[in-house]
């Protein structure tokens, strides 16, 4: 059943498909403030203690102070900003929380998208007020919880997340796709979630430095440079256009459980032992998602950054330590590292449940009718 | 309520309706089958929402009313049961639904009935009306070249359009594209536009060849359509957005026509096609007098059959997705099909020798890349 066409006022939103973002402002920061008020309005980092931690969340005072954000090295902040309240992560009281805002969000809305704790997407299409039901939303979270959120609703996915960010801390922002066509001509395409820096680079190189140059290229010429998919996918992007869905189950593509080790490791023997707890740790988490896998992978980051993948298919599908661990020392022993390892990790992906699912990838060179749409 | 039925009619029609309970519901409700005894008239209805079915089932009502069963529970329970004769009965007080036959007796527990969606019905003038034979051959040939991927929603869909005693259906994925034109026997009494999700089209294309229906009427509503076939109401959403210019994608000249016996083309293409596993393309080399196809799988093997075929001029190869080729081959009927190329890049044309009531465009595959 489509969107019901209602009485259209400027104020109404009458989205065909009508997506909400929602993502909790600062969240560790803010449930370590919820029960330590008396840190508000210091700046708060969440990052572990290691050498080699990185930061989970920065309060927006610590923030705005010294641009603190997450995923830098704590170090890092450390040193800009040494009068910062410091906390370890404590994700018991995290997850409790995050337990605590979904609730609310199913509650309100029938399709609900969890994406890790703190985020979630929801489809709106068809309900109808859009921003009254996200208002209300967004207060019973607070009530309940004492945690501001921001929502960003649009026509699709990827747009709801790009207004988000535009209301944070605690907004509300509607956008249409022809408003964000207008609103981001002039940004990098890399504010596309999914275009990540080596594509900004490689798009750079071929001159298309705004998403309003990504939009002059049509979409035979950037399947020739990317391939029919990505050339496709980014011709969808720069248009701003996104048809994925919210589905209620997020769907597991892949698990990965990895260390980064306080001081590099040389020794082989090591490395092999980490292999085996970090394949058992692993199994132990897809036996409890009942998950089972094909592909086995590894990843080892060497001392002078280099990234390094390898991956296996077995025959069957598994979550058995005596099946992953010895296959991922096969692929460690293999790869070899030549210098010093500072992080270790293994991956099992290709999960039968989502293999029935997924599209046949078209044949290379499988030429495509030139359709106008 | 309270009403008794047989067995056999029951399981029949969840069967048909059971199609339509969603699998992965966003509402508890969408994964119910609603029983509904009104006005002497029991019904079965489930929805997810995209496709909605509605069927008749043939009962003694004791007492009217409706309840909301889960779908998938409530099949199986009764495709389980030994006695020729259920009994259902809901128990308002326990929320649940009695469910006998012979010995056994089952308790169900209900779905909340109010939130269960009021299904679109057909408008009581008489809708537009069309054979029930030439709107499933037209769904069985067409309806396949849809698209899969939600990417792209337009082309998941089938445009119908269809105005005096004529019908066209199209679809195509962007690799594919299937046309029929179809001269209807009486005139369907109004005009048709629509792009209908294909999945609701190869729905309506079985209950057509099980129902036996002479005529399916369609009404179209402001963004559904229902269809009437026998004691059977489908009703489906459509889908919003311009479907491409199919026309302009038609070639208007070809190089080469080679007219190759349906049967044995089919036959080779198939034999081939086990190894062309993983993706690999068929090979078709044409020389004068005969027709090569090849197919490679690395690391598995190859295959090769040479037929006899009315090729002339300079030798072409062209690579084709077996599966693509082999649906366009099975869909022209005839005991010969005419293939029409142009080049190894351009695409090719599968229809039958005679008139132009159905065409397949397939296009290639880039060979040696």
């Amino acid at each position: 059943m489509g969107p019901v066409p209602g009485p259209s006022y400027h104020l109404r939103v009458s989205f065909e498909r009508c997506i909400a973002h929602l993502d909790m402002d600062a969240f560790y920061a803010s449930v370590e403030l919820r029960r330590r008020p008396e840190l508000r309005g210091k700046p708060v980092v969440v990052c572990g203690s290691g050498p080699r931690a990185v930061v989970t969340t920065a309060s927006y005072e610590a923030r705005k102070l010294a641009g603190i954000h997450s995923a830098m090295p704590a170090a890092v902040a450390r040193r800009r900003l040494p009068d910062a309240v410091y906390l370890r992560p404590d994700f018991p009281a995290y997850r409790e929380a995050s337990g605590q805002v979904m609730d609310v969000l199913r509650r309100n809305v029938e399709v609900v998208e969890v994406v890790g704790l703190d985020e979630a997407y929801l489809d709106l299409t068809g309900i109808f007020s859009p921003k009254a039901t996200m208002r209300r939303v967004a207060s019973e979270i607070r009530e309940e919880t004492g945690l501001t959120c921001s929502v960003g609703i649009s026509e699709s996915r990827m747009l709801a997340k790009i207004t988000t960010e535009l209301g944070k801390p605690r907004g509300l922002v509607v956008l249409s796709r022809e408003q964000a066509l207008e609103r981001f001509a002039g940004h990098s395409p890399g504010l596309i979630p999914g275009i990540g820096p080596k594509t900004v680079s490689r798009l750079e190189s071929m001159g298309i430095k705004t998403l309003a140059d990504l939009r002059d290229w049509q979409r035979p010429a950037l399947e020739d440079t990317f391939g029919p998919r990505s050339g496709a996918w980014l011709y969808a992007r720069g248009n701003l256009w996104d048809q994925t869905p919210v589905t209620p189950e997020h769907e597991t593509k892949s698990q990965s459980t990895e260390i980064t080790f306080d001081v590099d490791v040389t020794q082989r023997a090591e490395l092999e032992r980490h292999i085996a707890e970090l394949s058992e740790e692993l199994c132990r988490r897809l036996r409890k998602r009942e998950l089972e896998g094909r592909t086995i992978g590894i990843k080892v980051r060497l001392d002078d950054w280099t990234n390094a993948t390898r991956s296996h298919t077995v025959e069957k599908p598994t979550n058995d330590p005596e099946v992953v661990g010895p296959v991922a020392l096969e692929l460690l022993r293999a790869y070899d590292p030549q210098r010093p390892v500072r992080l270790l990790g293994v991956r099992v992906a290709s999960f039968e449940k989502n293999e029935a699912k997924a599209e046949p990838e078209p044949t290379p060179g499988q030429l495509r009718l030139g359709l106008a749409s | 309520m309270k009403l008794t039925t047989k067995r056999e009619d029951l399981v029949s029609k969840l069967s048909i309706v059971s199609r339509a309970v969603s699998t992965r519901a966003a509402t508890q409700a969408l994964s119910g089958v609603l029983l509904t005894a009104k006005e002497g008239r029991v019904t079965l209805a489930a929805t997810d929402l995209d496709l909605g079915l509605e069927t008749t089932l043939d009962a003694n009502v004791e007492n009217e009313g409706a309840t909301l069963l889960p779908g998938r529970l409530f099949a199986e329970v009764a495709r389980s049961l030994a006695d020729p004769t259920v009994e259902i009965e809901s128990r308002e007080a326990e929320h649940d639904v009695e469910i006998r036959s012979g010995g056994s007796s089952f308790h169900l527990r209900v779905l909340p009935v109010e939130d269960f969606p009021k299904l679109p019905q057909p408008e009581d003038e008489p809708g537009l009306r069309i054979p029930a034979a030439a709107l499933e051959e037209s769904i069985e040939l067409v309806a396949r070249a849809a698209s899969r991927d939600d990417m792209r929603p337009v082309l998941t869909g089938v445009f119908v359009t269809a105005t005096g005693r004529e019908m066209t259906m199209v679809a195509t994925d962007s690799y594919r594209l299937a046309v029929k034109r179809t001269e209807l026997e009486s005139d369907l009494g109004g005009e048709l536009e629509a792009n209908i999700p294909a999945r609701a089209l190869r729905e309506l294309g079985r209950i057509l060849s099980s129902e036996g229906a002479g005529e399916t009427t369609i009404s179209l509503l402001t963004n559904q359509a229902v269809f009437v076939a026998g004691s059977i109401i489908l009703s489906t959403r459509l889908i919003d957005g311009q479907f491409p210019n199919f026309r302009q994608l038609l070639p208007e000249s070809y190089e080469h026509d080679v007219r190759l016996p349906r049967s044995d083309f089919l036959d080779v293409v198939r034999r081939v096609s086990q190894l062309a596993q993983r993706n690999a393309p068929l090979r078709l080399s044409f020389r004068a007098g005969e027709l090569t196809v090849a197919a490679e799988t690395p690391e598995v093997g190859d295959a090769r059959e040479t037929m006899p075929a009315a090729f002339e001029g300079e030798e072409l190869e062209i690579g084709f997705n077996p599966e693509f080729l082999r649906e366009g081959i099975e869909s022209v009927s005839g005991d010969e099909v005419l293939l029409r190329l142009i080049s190894p890049l351009r695409p090719g044309l599968l229809e039958p020798v005679e008139g132009d009531e159905f065409r397949y465009l397939v296009m290639p595959i880039r060979l040696n890349v």
